[in-house]
């Protein structure tokens, strides 16, 4: 139970996905000028990546390990993603149509987010079990959910500061990104 | 034929045709691989030993033990030595330590073998002198503390693994 | 468009890390230090080229092309998740050490955006050949700037350079002679945002420069 503990506490804040792996950058710069599209992003990653590691995690433990083909991890993973990407779509776009509304635009753009794939094989090479997978991917998600937002407040009130010429845009986002990853870092101390 | 169909049969010909490649350039990587991966194991071990000296065989650990290399001296002057390889939870994952312990109960050196910390961020634990010398008797274990600000606790944990069998092993339970 | 326009504007113009934004997340992870980013260039190289080769040879085959035009972004995928696990047995077997330092970031150049970026806009639609010039300048383009944002953060945060194994520069003779240590954070995720953020402000401060210039020569000749 403590190592769970331990596992969400650095998945979530330590290990941040955006802040100190780098995974998800670009929804990251792209989908944060807003608070709304971050949550709603954030949400959208969260359950796909959920969905995703747990059907790869089981296909590498069941099928490519059984067939000793653990090469083909790379191809099998993406294509997963990009399957279960169209499937959430269509799934949701019949069941739970609000729900589509505010999850709809932001999943055709998580195919090619690296955090869903990235998660997917950390979940393997750092050897988790099934739970340890649950818990870790969980929180991961929450920790990319929590930047995003945070990072949204920052860039809504910075349409209102008097930023220099040059840094308008993206290197303002990207040096407020290297503040928010200072503060991360120090958490590393806790453990 | 309706064009869904074939379009379908296309992807699923080009998807095994891949197959069929990464399967051939892995028939001719697998073996490498495995050499790499076998090589930084050796490697580790030829630092604490002159591999030379010594005759070598391998048992397999249970639980927390991967590969025990019991590494017997060939000449009588030599000691004998155990070298265990043993995981434990790190701050992000699992940490594989080879740990070189001789008759006298002594460890002879230590290495970290495996380690999935952040890169760039969690590197410091390969990096890291673990302060070898302050280690050398198994009373001691305390002494590596230092070493990484995350990793900490899954050395010692290591250590602790191998201080609470050394003995036993040594008493003829492994030897064989 | 001729050869030469088309090899340099991936490396200026139309450059895919400094002006386009794509394939940040590598860029940002494997900069610490230069010989990881050439690591990362050369996988990013060898993917590009050739799946914009392989790509391009399908889809100018015009009977192909329509069997596959349904079904053309999987098969993209399918074409560059295969090249990847590629780069990364031969990685594994004979590059070993780079292997484990760039990590889980060489599955990762399957969702690098500029690979997938390149075979829909350009690739799907030229000749072989010029696709491949594309690739080598697009590739070469990404390259030069992870390499640049390495440099800047391994001498920063380490005083070295390291170009490959042992070729190694050992800059702290400048830190020893300004009597400060390395400033470790540029290795850090810290230093990765903040010098790819002060790259980019850098970048666009010269090209408002540029614009300004030219609109003023304009104005003047007219």
């Amino acid at each position: 139970m403590d190592n769970l503990i331990m596992l969400a506490f650095s998945a979530f804040i330590i290990e941040n996905i955006i802040l100190s792996q780098f995974l998800g950058i670009c929804p990251f710069l792209g989908v944060s000028t807003k608070r709304s599209s971050a949550l709603g992003m954030g949400m959208a990653v969260i359950f796909v990546m959920l969905i995703s590691s747990s059907v790869t995690w089981l296909l590498y433990k069941y099928v490519l390990e059984a067939f000793d083909i653990t090469y083909m991890r790379t191809i099998v993973f993406i294509l997963v993603i990009a399957s279960l990407v169209q499937m959430v779509e269509t799934f949701l776009k019949k069941v739970s149509p609000p729900l589509y509304k505010a999850l709809g635009i932001y999943l055709p753009l998580i195919t090619t987010n690296c955090a869903v794939l990235g998660v997917a094989i950390l979940n393997i090479s750092k050897e988790h079990n099934f739970l340890e997978m649950l818990v870790y991917t969980t929180f991961i998600g929450l920790g990319f959910l929590f930047v995003m937002y945070i990072f949204s407040m920052l860039r809504e009130k910075l349409d209102f500061a008097p930023v220099p010429k040059a840094f308008k845009g993206a290197p303002i986002a990207l040096v407020i990104a290297a503040i928010l990853a200072i503060i991360f870092s120090r958490f590393g101390g806790i453990i | 034929m309706n064009k869904g169909l074939i379009s379908g049969l296309v992807l699923l010909t080009i998807g095994i045709v891949c197959g069929l490649l990464l399967a051939v350039v892995n028939y001719f990587t697998a073996p490498k691989i495995q050499e790499v991966e076998d090589a930084i194991k050796y490697e580790a071990l030829a630092e604490f030993y002159t591999l030379a000296d010594y005759d070598l065989s391998e048992v397999e650990g249970s639980g927390d033990f991967g590969t025990i290399y019991i590494l017997k001296a060939k000449t009588t002057e030599g000691l004998d030595a155990f070298v265990y390889t043993v995981n434990a939870e790190g701050y992000s994952g699992v940490i594989e330590m080879l740990i070189a312990v001789n008759e006298n109960l002594e460890v002879d050196g230590y290495k970290v073998v495996k380690q999935t910390e952040t890169p760039g961020y969690g590197d410091k634990i390969v990096g890291h002198d673990f302060n070898v010398e302050i280690a050398t008797d198994l009373s001691g274990f305390e002494g590596v503390a230092g070493a990484s600000l995350y990793s900490t606790p899954a050395v010692l944990e290591i250590f602790q693994l191998v201080a609470d069998r050394v003995e036993a092993d040594f008493g003829g339970g492994l030897s064989e | 468009m001729n050869n030469k326009e088309n090899f340099f504007k991936g490396i200026i113009k139309e450059n895919p890390l400094f002006v386009s934004l794509l394939g940040m997340c590598p860029s940002l992870a494997v900069t610490t230090s230069l010989e990881n980013a050439i690591g990362m260039t050369l996988g990013v190289f060898f993917v590009l080229v050739l799946s914009n080769f392989i790509i391009s040879l399908i889809m100018s085959n015009s009977k192909l092309a329509d069997l596959v035009k349904p079904v053309r972004i999987p098969v993209y995928i399918v074409v560059i998740a295969t090249l990847v696990t590629i780069v990364e047995m031969v990685m594994h077997a004979y590059l070993p050490s780079l292997y484990f330092s760039l990590g889980v970031f060489i599955p990762l150049i399957v969702v690098n955006c500029i690979i997938l970026g390149r075979a829909e806009a350009f690739a799907s639609s030229n000749k072989p050949l010029d696709s491949v010039i594309d690739g080598v300048g697009m590739a070469l383009g990404y390259g030069l700037a992870i390499m640049t944002i390495s440099i800047f953060r391994e001498f920063l945060g380490n005083g070295t350079l390291t170009v490959w194994g042992d070729l190694q520069v050992n800059l702290t003779f400048i830190f020893d002679f300004l009597k400060i240590e390395p400033i470790a954070m540029f290795v850090q995720p810290v230093g990765a945002f903040l010098t790819f953020g002060l790259i980019l402000a850098t970048i666009t401060a010269i090209a408002n420069n540029h614009k300004n210039k030219l609109a003023k020569k304009v104005a003047n000749n007219g």
